[in-house]
């Protein structure tokens, strides 16, 4: 048996170096993406990449307002992931609601749910703000203060507790159940 | 705006338009609001009959249906929006139903313009107007199992009060203060 913790430092500066992004875009910030992608900040010398899977991904970017129903499969995706992964929230809606603090559809603490490790202000942030939040990512990867994946694991009860008061017992099964009878459409126009 | 007589030049095309329809369809009025704008008010029963004519006379699109809320009256009014291509002329079609659960039912239009399901399902979900025909309509469309049948774009929706219930934040939030801090 290997004691794998002289190896640490090597681990989470890789980590650090190679962070990949779930391509799972909610609300309006998905178009503050393109921006970041493109030469201008171009995130792909921090070896960031947008990734359509997220069994490959370390690094959930939440753009923008959540649902509910965006929040089941934010959820769903999140447990996914392999770990370590990281939760960085975008704009002030996954904060404390934003602009859409009164509205009946939109989540206001986006905390109670799934563990959030950085939160960038700001309603769209600019580029540079991203930026910025990306260099405390890093910075808290590197000593090791982005643990939300094992608050999640030490807390799930309470997170647990907090999604069953918002969607109901067993959200899972009905979701899933729910499209059944309608993905079978029998008139073909 | 400019004087009536400089208005009628301009509006000429558009009154021709309506003029051709009307020959067609007694029951509706219609008038000209500005340059390339126009609308109609109907009977909601002959809605199907309209449109149809409307497609023969060259409206080629349907662009929404949109739903709008008189409490005080008990009405709803639904407005057809068309664009013409061949005119580039934007009709209004506007109609009236009961407000009421119950009696706020529409015939489809969907055979007539296939793009009318999604709208239609739209004003299902939102305002409770049920739609005869569309066999679509008990299909969950974008509100969760939770708010099906609440109907939050009615005016007599109580917001605030749904907000406080669901998400249990804003207890200290009082509607008559001006300045409060949350």
């Amino acid at each position: 048996m290997v004691d794998w913790r002289l190896f640490e430092p090597l681990f989470n500066y890789a980590r650090k170096k190679s962070m990949w992004i779930v391509a799972f875009c909610t609300g309006c910030g998905g178009i503050e993406m393109p921006p970041l992608m493109t030469s201008r900040y171009d995130l792909e010398r921090f070896g960031m990449m947008p990734n359509p899977a997220p069994r490959m991904a370390d690094l959930f970017l939440i753009t923008g307002y959540v649902t509910p129903k965006t929040l089941k499969r934010i959820i769903i995706t999140y447990e996914m992931q392999p770990d370590p992964k990281y939760v960085m929230a975008h704009g002030s809606c996954p904060l404390n609601g934003g602009p859409y603090w009164d509205s009946y559809n939109a989540i206001k603490h986006l905390d109670k749910y799934i563990p959030v490790d950085v939160v960038i202000a700001g309603c769209m942030p600019r580029p540079e703000a991203v930026m910025d939040g990306i260099n405390k990512m890093m910075e808290m990867i590197e000593n090791g203060t982005a643990d939300g994946w094992k608050r999640y694991k030490e807390n799930y009860e309470w997170y647990k507790k907090n999604q069953d008061e918002l969607f109901g017992e067993g959200w899972r099964e009905r979701e899933a159940r729910r499209w059944l009878p309608w993905l079978m459409d029998k008139k073909k126009e | 705006m400019a004087d009536g007589q400089e208005e009628g030049v301009k509006t000429m095309r558009e009154e021709t338009i309506i003029q051709k329809i009307l020959e067609k369809a007694p029951y509706a009025e219609g008038k000209v609001r500005r340059e390339r704008r126009i609308e109609f008010k109907i009977p909601a029963e002959r809605i199907r009959d309209f449109l149809m004519l409307l497609k023969e006379k060259d409206f080629e699109s349907m662009m929404q249906i949109t739903v709008v809320d008189w409490p005080n009256d008990g009405e709803y009014e639904l407005v057809y929006q068309m664009w013409s291509y061949t005119h580039a002329v934007h009709a209004f079609v506007k109609t009236r139903i009961p407000r009421d659960l119950d009696k706020a039912r529409m015939p489809t239009v969907r055979d007539i313009y296939p793009v009318a399901e999604t709208y239609e399902r739209d004003a299902h979900d939102f305002f409770g107007v049920y739609f005869e025909g569309n066999d679509k309509m008990e299909m969950p469309w974008i509100l969760d199992d939770t708010e099906q049948g609440l109907f939050p774009y009615r005016k007599d929706f109580d917001w605030i009060g749904y907000v406080k219930k669901k998400y249990k934040i804003l207890d200290r939030f009082d509607e008559d203060k001006d300045n409060y801090v949350i």
